[in-house]
C-alpha cells in the first residue's frame, strides 16, 4: 500500500508540476526589469507600480469577471435543462436537437464568432454586454451538456419510476432527485465554463462592442504594444488572490466538518 | 396530465428556444454563407455557387487537414495519457482533498492562455528556462531547438486542453460501481486485468467526452501553432481564420468549417458504428 | 424557482451597460501599439471626453469588423494607407474638414498629399513605418546584407525571421526581383511565388507580434521586420542594426480617420487635432518608439532620437521607398493561394 500512495503522490506532484512551473515562470516575469526580452534581466517593482496605477486594466478585468459568472450560471441552467429533457424525455426532433448540440460543440470558435456578429447585426442589437454574455453562455453550454449527460447515464432509472409511482411531479423528480445527485456534474461544468469564458478572445472579438472591455482583449493589445510584464504583474495578482480565496474557503469548510 | 407536464414543457421550450437561436440560426448562416459569393464592397452578397466547395478540391487543403488531424491526435493522445491517471487518482481521494486538487488544476486556466503560452516560450526558447539549466546541469551543451518546431505546438495545446480531459474523465470515474470492481477481484482477476476488462469499458463515456473536447479544439487553436510553431505551417483553425479575418473570403471560411464540421461528424459516427456492439458505453 | 433568481440576476447584472452617458464620449479603434495611454488619460482631462479605446492587430480584422456591419460603433480609426483607398473605394470614410483640424499644418509636406488619397480628403496621416532588414551583427556583418535577395543565401539556413503578412512578403519578393511592390501582373506574381519558395528553407519563423523580443532574445538573428520594432529591439540589445534594402522596400503610413457613419463626429474631430499637436507627437514617439508625420513634433525631439538612423532615416534614403496601394480582391485572392501553398511547403 505505501509504495501504492508514493508512486501516486509523485505522479500527482509530477503532473502539478507541468501546470505550475510555466505560472512560476510568469509571475517571476513580472518582475523582470525589461520591457520586452523574455530573458531575466534583473529585479523591479516597476510593473507592479504601473498596474496600481492602470484603473482601466482593472476595470476590465471586472467585466471580464461579471461576464464570466453571468455566463457559467445561465450556462449552467440551461445546459442542465437540455441534458435532462434528452436523457428523460422522447419527443419529437430528439434526434436533430442531438445534432445541435453536435454543431455547437463542432463549430470552431472564428465560425461561430462570425455568424453570431452576422445574427446581430442582422437583428440591429448593439454589440456590448448582452451580445458577450448570450455569445459565452452559447460556447459554454455544450460543455455543461457533455459533463451532465455523462452522469445522467449512470442512474438507476428504477428511482424515476419509484418516484412517479409514488406521485411525484416531474419538477419535483427534478428538485429532489436528479439536481442532487447531478451537483458534482454541475460544478464541473460551471467551473469549465467561468474559465472558458474569463479566457475567450475569438468569441469575444467578433461580438464584443466599444464600451465593455474585457480582460482577454486588452490583454492582446497590450502583448502587441510590448508591455507584457504589467500583464504578468496582473496575472501574478489574481493568482495570489484566488489562491487565498480557495485555500481560505477550504480551511472554513473543513472547520465545519 | 398538465400539471404534470409543466416541468416538460418548461425545460422542452427553453431548451429548444437557446437552440434554435443561438445554434440553428447561426449554422444555417454559415451555411448559407458558405453557397455564397463575395466582392471588393460586399462581404457577401448573390449569386449563389458552388464555387467555394469546388475550390476545396485542391491538394492543399487536403494537406492542411492531415496536418492538424495528426497534431491534434497527438496532443489528444498524450492528454488521455497523462489525464487519465491523473483523474482515477484524484476520484479516490476523500473530498476535503479531491476539491482542493481539483480546483488546484482549474486555478492556472483562470489566467489568460495567452500570457501562459508566452510563459512556455520563455521556458522552451534558446535562452529559455529549459535550455539554461541544462546546460547549467551539463545535460547538453547547445540549446535544443524546441521553439517554432510542431514540438512546440504540442507542448502548448496539451499544456492548455489538459483539464478538458481530466474533468469529464473524473465525473465519469465518480459513479464507477465499485462493486463491479471488487466483484471482478473476488473472481480471481489481477490489478491489471480488472483495470483493462472493467475499469476503462466503464469510463468509457468519460474518455470520449475528453478526447472530443481536447480534440476539437486542438484543431482551431491558431494563435498556439502561431506563437509556439512560428507560424510556419497551417493549421484548420488557422486557415479558416485567415478565410474569415485577413482573406476576406468568407464564403470560403464558411465552406471550410462545414467541411470540417462534417469530417469530424463522421468520425464520430465512425467511432459510434464501430462500437456498436459494445454496451457498456451507452454515450448519446 | 432557481431559474428565475438567475435570469434576475443576469438583467440586473445588464444595467450598468444600459447606464448611457450624458456625457461626450468618442470610440477609438485603433492599431495596437500606436496610441499611448498617457495622451489618452490627457486628453480626457483637458477636454472631459470619454474616450473607450480598443485596438486591432491588422487592418483586415479592422474591415471586416466594419463591413459585418458595426461601422456606427467607431468614431475614429486607423486604417494603413492601401487601406485608406479600400475604404474609400467602398465610401466608407467621412470626408475630413481641415478646416476643424487645427493642427493640420503640423503633418509634413511630403504625407499631406499621399496617391492613395489625394489631398488627404478622408485620412490625417499620423505613424509611418518602413519593412526592411534587420541584423544581429555580433553574427553576421550588416555590410553584407544590402538587398532583399541576400537573405536568400544558404548561409541563413533556418535563421529568418519574416512578417506573417502576405502583401509584406509578396511586396518584398516582388521588388527583389525587380518589380514593384504593387504590381498585380499575374506572371509576374507567379515568377515571385517560384522565387519565395526557395526561401521558405530558411524561415525560422513568421511573425508580426512577437518580433521585438525574438530580436533581443536572439531567437532569429537575422531576417525582416518594421523599423520601429527593430528600434526598440536595439534599445535593449545593441547588437540589433537595421537596414534600408538598397533595391527598394515599403513605406507604410497608418492614418486616423473617421467611418462615415460613425456618430460622435465632433468628438472624434477633437481627439484627432489632439493627437496631431506637436506636443502629442512627440509624446506618441518618445513613448511608442516609432516615426511620426509631424514635422513639428519631430523638430521638439532629443537630438539622438531625432537623427537616429533607424527611425528617421535621411530623406535620401527614404526615396527608395514606395507605399502600397490598394490591388483589389482578385489580386489578393491570387496571393492567399500562394501562401497557403507556401507555408505547407516547408
Amino acid at each position: 500500500m505505501k509504495l501504492q500512495t508514493i508512486s501516486r503522490t509523485s505522479y500527482l506532484t509530477l503532473v502539478y508540476l507541468f501546470f505550475y512551473i510555466p505560472i512560476a515562470v510568469l509571475i517571476c516575469y513580472s518582475f523582470n526589469n525589461t520591457q520586452y526580452s523574455l530573458v531575466w534581466q534583473g529585479f523591479t517593482w516597476d510593473w507592479y507600480v504601473e498596474l496600481f496605477h492602470d484603473s482601466d486594466l482593472w476595470i476590465s478585468a471586472l467585466h471580464s469577471l461579471i461576464l464570466g459568472l453571468s455566463a457559467a450560471t445561465l450556462a449552467t441552467a440551461i445546459g442542465m435543462l437540455a441534458a435532462v429533457t434528452i436523457y428523460r424525455y422522447r419527443f419529437r426532433g430528439r434526434g436533430f436537437l442531438y445534432g445541435l448540440i453536435f454543431i455547437l460543440i463542432l463549430s470552431p470558435e472564428i465560425v461561430m464568432g462570425a455568424a453570431l456578429l452576422i445574427l446581430f447585426t442582422l437583428l440591429r442589437f448593439p454589440l456590448g454586454f448582452i451580445t458577450l454574455l448570450l455569445s459565452h453562455t452559447t460556447f459554454c453550454i455544450p460543455f455543461v451538456i457533455v459533463t451532465t449527460y455523462g452522469r445522467l447515464v449512470s442512474f438507476d432509472k428504477n428511482i424515476f419510476e419509484a418516484a412517479k409511482d409514488l406521485g411525484a411531479t416531474d419538477g419535483v423528480i427534478f428538485k429532489k432527485i436528479i439536481l442532487p445527485m447531478l451537483w458534482p456534474a454541475l460544478a464541473a461544468g460551471w467551473l469549465m465554463s467561468f474559465t472558458l469564458s474569463l479566457d475567450d478572445v475569438i468569441i469575444s472579438y467578433f461580438v464584443a462592442g466599444p464600451e465593455f472591455d474585457i480582460l482577454p482583449l486588452r490583454i492582446y493589445s497590450m502583448v502587441r504594444a510590448g508591455v507584457k510584464p504589467e500583464i504578468n504583474a496582473l496575472c501574478s495578482v489574481l493568482i495570489f488572490v484566488t489562491l487565498t480565496l480557495i485555500l481560505l474557503s477550504q480551511t472554513a469548510l473543513r472547520k465545519k466538518s | 396530465m398538465k400539471v404534470e407536464n409543466k416541468f416538460k414543457t418548461f425545460s422542452l421550450a427553453a431548451t429548444w428556444a437557446w437552440m434554435f437561436f443561438f445554434a440553428l440560426l447561426p449554422f444555417a448562416l454559415v451555411l448559407t454563407a458558405s453557397f455564397l459569393s463575395h466582392s471588393d464592397t460586399q462581404l457577401l452578397e448573390l449569386p449563389l455557387t458552388l464555387n467555394n466547395y469546388r475550390n476545396l478540391n485542391h491538394g492543399i487543403y487536403l494537406r492542411i487537414f492531415e496536418n492538424s488531424i495528426i497534431i491534434a491526435s497527438t496532443s489528444t493522445l498524450i492528454c488521455l495519457i497523462i489525464g487519465y491517471p491523473f483523474a482515477y487518482i484524484i476520484t479516490r481521494l476523500n473530498g476535503y482533498l479531491k476539491s482542493l486538487c481539483l480546483m488546484l488544476i482549474i486555478i492556472p486556466f483562470w489566467t489568460s492562455s495567452l500570457i501562459r503560452s508566452y510563459a512556455l516560450i520563455a521556458i522552451i526558447k534558446g535562452k529559455g528556462v529549459l535550455n539554461t539549466v541544462l546546460i547549467a546541469l551539463g545535460i547538453i551543451h547547445d540549446p535544443l531547438p524546441l521553439l517554432f518546431t510542431n514540438t512546440a505546438v504540442i507542448i502548448g495545446l496539451v499544456y492548455n486542453l489538459l483539464p478538458f480531459m481530466i474533468l469529464p474523465i473524473m465525473t465519469n470515474i465518480e459513479r464507477l460501481d465499485h462493486r463491479l470492481v471488487d466483484a471482478a477481484r473476488d473472481l480471481g482477476a489481477n490489478r491489471f486485468t480488472t483495470f483493462r476488462r472493467v475499469i476503462i469499458p466503464l469510463s468509457m463515456p468519460g474518455i470520449i467526452a475528453g478526447c472530443i473536447l481536447v480534440f476539437l479544439p486542438a484543431m482551431t487553436l491558431f494563435y498556439i501553432s502561431d506563437i509556439l510553431g512560428g507560424a510556419k505551417s497551417i493549421l484548420a483553425g488557422n486557415l479558416i481564420q485567415n478565410k474569415f479575418l485577413i482573406a476576406e473570403n468568407w464564403p470560403m471560411g464558411a465552406a471550410l468549417s462545414i467541411v470540417l464540421t462534417l469530417m469530424l461528424i463522421g468520425m464520430i459516427l465512425i467511432y459510434l458504428w464501430a462500437s456498436r456492439g459494445n454496451k457498456s458505453g451507452e454515450w448519446l | 424557482m432557481r431559474f428565475s433568481s438567475f435570469f434576475l440576476l443576469g438583467i440586473a447584472m445588464m444595467f450598468p451597460a444600459f447606464a448611457s452617458a450624458q456625457e461626450r464620449i468618442v470610440n477609438v479603434y485603433t492599431w495596437a501599439g500606436e496610441i499611448s495611454d498617457d495622451l489618452i488619460k490627457q486628453f480626457e482631462k483637458q477636454t472631459g471626453i470619454k474616450v473607450n479605446y480598443s485596438t486591432y492587430q491588422s487592418n483586415e480584422v479592422m474591415f471586416a469588423k466594419l463591413r459585418a456591419g458595426s461601422s456606427g460603433s467607431y468614431d475614429v480609426i486607423m486604417p494603413s494607407s492601401y487601406f485608406v483607398e479600400r475604404m474609400n473605394k467602398a465610401d466608407m470614410l467621412a470626408e475630413i474638414d481641415k478646416s476643424k483640424l487645427s493642427n493640420w499644418k503640423n503633418i509634413s509636406a511630403e504625407f499631406t498629399n499621399p496617391a492613395y488619397d489625394p489631398e488627404a480628403k478622408h485620412s490625417v496621416p499620423f505613424i509611418w513605418g518602413v519593412t526592411g532588414i534587420f541584423v544581429n551583427d555580433k553574427y553576421y556583418n550588416p555590410a553584407t546584407i544590402r538587398k532583399w535577395p541576400n537573405l536568400w543565401e544558404a548561409r541563413f539556413y533556418n535563421q529568418l525571421l519574416m512578417l506573417d503578412d502576405t502583401r509584406e512578403i509578396f511586396s518584398m519578393a516582388l521588388i527583389s526581383l525587380g518589380y514593384s511592390s504593387n504590381d498585380s501582373n499575374p506572371e509576374h506574381i507567379t515568377q515571385a511565388f517560384d522565387k519565395l519558395k526557395k526561401l521558405m528553407k530558411n524561415v525560422k519563423v513568421f511573425s508580426t507580434e512577437t518580433v521585438i523580443s525574438i530580436l533581443i532574445d536572439e531567437d532569429a538573428k537575422v531576417g525582416m521586420c518594421w523599423n520601429g520594432d527593430a528600434y526598440k529591439a536595439s534599445r535593449e540589445n545593441k547588437n540589433i542594426k537595421f537596414i534600408f534594402p538598397d533595391d527598394g522596400f515599403v513605406i507604410w503610413v497608418d492614418n486616423l480617420a473617421i467611418p462615415k457613419l460613425a456618430r460622435h463626429k465632433d468628438e472624434a474631430y477633437e481627439f484627432i487635432n489632439f493627437m496631431i499637436s506637436a506636443e502629442s507627437g512627440k509624446t506618441t514617439t518618445m513613448k511608442m518608439n516609432y516615426p511620426v508625420t509631424n514635422g513639428a513634433a519631430i523638430k521638439l525631439l532629443p537630438p539622438e532620437m531625432r537623427n537616429n538612423p533607424i527611425i528617421y532615416p535621411d530623406k535620401s534614403v527614404l526615396k527608395r521607398g514606395q507605399f502600397p496601394r490598394d490591388l483589389g480582391e482578385k489580386t489578393l485572392d491570387v496571393y492567399e493561394k500562394f501562401w497557403e501553398v507556401l507555408k505547407m511547403s516547408g
